[in-house]
């Protein structure tokens, strides 16, 4: 084999939220015996978008909020890879806001990762979508994904960990790309992960997260449920964490990738294109124009 | 138009006959070149009539050039389409119309300016008030309503009497519709034959003579009916194109429409998007795992891409981008011809990476270039650029039939795996001389790899290391350089001792032929370089042609002369030989715009 790229340390400050959420993302995919060569990170810009330098697998380094296309360009031409597309809350819920919502509407089977520290980090601590009124001169309500993402019918997977719980983390990362490679549809995953250089707000998390699976008589495949509880937890000035929403088994909006190629061997980025393979076809499809 | 400096004054119109009164007189031979014209408002079916009637002469043996909205002066819903029929080759409008079919007043009004002196007029009475001696009423949409009982077939009325008038062979018209309508089933087939035959009883119950003309049968075999966006489209899937991914913008949704039939039947993939960033980072996905993937758009669509441009630039990621040229800036005029983007796309994006422009100038070589367009992206792992424009992309015209066994499919450095088990160490960015790194793609075994477009060392690791930036940016700058003997060399027409030139790329091919056809007759030669690279300029080809010439017109629909300016830029030694002629109204220039400029100067250099 031949000496490939090693992963470099991670260039995050000490202390980062970010090092749970990787971590979490490494034991998943270890959990799953996913191969290194199937394994693609697509990484967004800014702070967290740096992982995929730091994990062992083929890393894509994307455009500031482009993540998700790029990200599901590469499961729709190979469904065979596991791929998982990762960035922080600027460039998922403001650059990026346009494909959060229609990747949630396609439905293709890869796992977004969202490592939300209400800021912008790499750019020194503006306020970010999903910032406090009131943090660094914010006016403006924060931005909560996870009742976007419920709102949208065909969004069958949504969690939000915490990385000050890195197991939960694990876990529901571990479950999204389980529920991708059952070719179920997004899987879509917040963490929460304070910048402690801007908005070192670990502390103050930990007393806020509420799980919302602990709450008797949840029910996470009831989509109006799980909505109307997110609000009533955040009501009481708490932060709603956990698998919020998953879709019962057998129920659910396919997956685009599986309906568009029901065998993962026959995709575009595997399909035969040589003339020799394609020419009574091409023939045929030339014929037709007459 | 303009010569320069360019854009000073208003495009020169073709020479067009004033209306006449006083009885017409006819061909007595029958018309080597034809053009019928169809006008209507939106919805009356102008189109149809215009597709029946290329599929005919289609049929006869003949070139065809068909448009469609090709008059822009009326407001509203005015709609019209031309059909051109030449028994040799044509690639453009013909300056005048034999025959004009008219659905309302306004096309009657528009249409008479374009009519030849020995044309007729084909009215829908009770719809058209004008009279005229050369202006024949039929009641094609009463007949429609009363006898077929929809009098929205009043289009294939009017194919019916036309093929009466024009003498027609009965069985082959009937033929075309047949082709057309047969394989809709229900009720359509009999209807639109019915509307035909009712149609020929117009012209015989008025007592019009038949025919008032006929046109000469062609010769042209094997040959299609095709647009350049349908070109493209079969490029792509036969280039090995697998994925494409685009959002709807006229005029490059045909080739979406086209791919979408075509593509999931080799395996392919065809995604409608939610906007044109998503578009190409999609393409750009796809393409970094290996697939052959493009995307297509026009002006608007283009300039949201740019910022992915540069990624796909700088990462190394082959891609192929179609922009189909519309009137800009902005909105500009979505349905109209120009070729303005052409210095926007040769510099889009910021910094520096490189790419290549192509510009295809016909139907076939749309074909052939797009093929190559995929090849070239993943030989030398940049993005490439087709560009159309809007008569290119939307007009359908004979073409030969394409020729599968030219067709290679060239993958570059695509690793395969049993290459990549035997190498030392994988790098994605390795240095090697012609600056393409062998290419790993997910899913293959030892050659994990990072992709970024952040400047990177050749493990692709992020690097600000001044000598590994030096070094890297001439791994990819030097493709331009290195590229060249592989990039679509120009075709050169007409006569190799001419003294002047014309240099033009696109669908200005056309237009260009003809009128060097036209001078030929008046004994004016003519040469014409046809670029097909535009990025990195041909150097080398346009010194060559320039050499023997006195002057040489360089043909494009811009304001400011964009790819003279591009030439000046590039070979300032060629400036004084070269005249911008640019028409930017909307309308592609026809061949008396070219013939006359060119004809001016040979006179004066008398």
């Amino acid at each position: 084999m031949p000496e490939v790229v090693k992963p470099i340390p991670a260039t995050w400050c000490p202390g980062c939220g970010d090092f749970g959420v990787m971590a979490a993302l490494k034991n998943s995919l270890k959990a799953l015996s996913v191969p290194t060569e199937e394994t693609v990170i697509v990484g967004g810009i800014g702070c967290s978008g740096g992982i995929h330098n730091f994990l062992d697998g083929y890393g894509f380094h994307s455009l500031h909020g482009r993540l998700l296309p790029t990200a599901l360009g590469a499961k729709l031409a190979n469904p065979k890879l596991t791929v998982v597309a990762v960035g922080g809350d600027g460039d998922g819920y403001a650059i990026g806001m346009g494909h959060f919502i229609h990747s949630l509407k396609k439905n293709v089977d890869i796992t977004y990762i969202v490592m939300n520290n209400e800021t912008y980090g790499l750019t020194k601590g503006q306020p970010s979508p999903t910032a406090k009124v009131g943090f660094h001169g914010n006016l403006e309500g924060p931005f909560d994904a996870v009742l976007t993402a419920l709102s949208v019918s065909s969004a069958g997977y949504i969690a939000r960990g915490f990385s000050g719980a890195p197991r939960e983390a694990a876990q529901y990362i571990t479950e999204a790309l389980q529920y991708n490679r059952e070719r179920r549809g997004f899987a879509f995953v917040e963490i929460l992960s304070p910048c402690v250089t801007y908005n070192d707000t670990y502390q103050l998390w930990r007393q806020q997260v509420e799980n919302v699976e602990k709450i008797e008589g949840y029910d996470k495949s009831d989509r109006a449920k799980a909505f109307s509880t997110v609000l009533q937890v955040k009501e009481r000035g708490k932060i709603p964490v956990g698998q919020i929403f998953r879709v019962a088994d057998g129920k659910g909006a396919p997956a685009l990738d599986k309906t568009l190629l029901p065998m993962v061997e026959r995709s575009p980025a595997a399909t035969d294109i040589s003339l020799e393979h394609n020419l009574p076809k091409y023939q045929k499809l030339l014929a037709s124009l007459g | 138009m303009a010569t320069t400096p360019a854009a000073s004054t208003t495009p020169v119109q073709a020479p067009v006959p004033t209306e006449r009164v006083g009885p017409p007189s006819r061909p007595t031979a029958p018309l080597r070149d034809i053009s019928i014209m169809i006008g209507g408002q939106g919805g009356d079916g102008t189109l149809t009539v215009s597709d029946l009637l290329g599929r005919y002469f289609h049929a006869q043996g003949l070139y065809i050039y068909t448009a469609r909205a090709v008059l822009s002066r009326i407001r509203g819903g005015h709609a019209d389409a031309s059909t051109r029929a030449h028994v040799e080759p044509v690639w453009a409008q013909k300056p005048v119309q034999d025959v004009l079919v008219a659905f309302d007043d306004d096309a009657v009004k528009v249409g008479l300016k374009e009519l030849d002196p020995h044309g007729f007029v084909l009215a829908d009475q009770g719809s058209v008030k004008t009279e005229g001696a050369n202006i024949y009423h039929l009641p094609l949409s009463i007949t429609a309503a009363s006898k077929v009982g929809n009098g929205l077939y009043k289009n294939t009325v009017a194919y019916g009497a036309l093929s009466a008038l024009l003498g027609f062979d009965v069985a082959a018209a009937r033929g075309v519709i047949e082709k057309r309508f047969g394989r809709r089933g229900g009720d359509a087939l009999n209807f639109n034959l019915k509307a035909f035959d009712l149609g020929r009883d117009l012209v015989k119950e008025a007592g019009l003579p038949t025919p008032l003309f006929t046109v000469a049968p062609g010769s042209a075999k094997d040959h299609i009916l095709i647009s350049g966006n349908q070109a493209c489209a079969l490029g792509f899937v036969v280039g090995g194109g697998r994925f494409f991914s685009g959002y709807p913008i006229t005029p490059a949704t045909s080739i979406m429409e086209n791919l979408d039939k075509m593509l999931p039947q080799f395996d392919g993939i065809v995604r409608q998007v939610e906007d044109e960033l998503g578009a190409i980072n999609m393409a750009i996905g796809a393409a970094y795992v290996g697939a052959r993937a493009m995307t297509a758009t026009s002006g608007p669509g283009l300039s949201l891409m740019t910022e992915a441009m540069g990624h796909a630039g700088e990462a190394e990621v082959p891609l192929v981008i179609v922009d189909c040229q519309r009137v800009g800036p902005s909105t500009g005029e979505p349905t109209r011809h120009e070729q303005s983007d052409l210095l926007f796309v040769v510099f889009a994006s910021h910094g520096e990476f490189p790419r290549f422009v192509l510009a295809p100038g016909y139907a076939s070589d749309v074909f052939e270039m797009t093929v190559q367009a995929v090849n070239l992206a993943e030989k030398w792992q940049i993005p490439v650029f087709i560009m159309l424009d809007n008569d290119e992309s939307e007009n359908t015209q004979t073409t030969p039939g394409f020729d599968l066994s030219k067709v290679h499919i060239d993958r570059g450095k695509l690793l395969r795996q049993e290459e990549l088990d035997k190498m030392p160490a994988y790098k994605r960015y390795e240095f090697t001389p012609d600056g393409i790194s062998p290419r790993s793609v997910p899913g293959m075994k030892g050659g994990v790899s990072q992709t970024t477009g952040n400047e990177h060392d050749e493990w692709g690791h992020v690097s600000v290391n001044p000598e590994n930036r030096r070094k890297m940016m001439a791994k990819r700058m030097n493709r331009l350089e290195l590229a060249k003997p592989d990039l679509p060399a120009p075709h050169l027409w007409g006569d190799e001792k001419a003294r002047i030139g014309f240099i033009g790329f696109g669908s200005t091919y056309g237009p260009i032929r003809e009128a060097q056809r036209d001078l030929k007759e008046k004994g004016v030669p003519t040469r014409f370089f046809q670029a097909r690279t535009l990025w990195p300029v041909p150097k080398e080809a346009l010194a060559t042609f320039l050499e023997g010439l006195d002057v040489a017109f360089v043909v494009e629909h811009n304001y400011t002369g964009q790819f003279a300016r591009l030439i000046r830029q590039e070979m300032p030694e060629a400036a004084p030989k070269l005249r911008s002629l640019v028409r930017y109204d909307g309308l592609a220039f026809r061949s008396p715009d070219l013939v006359h400029p060119v004809e001016e100067f040979h006179a004066r250099s008398r």
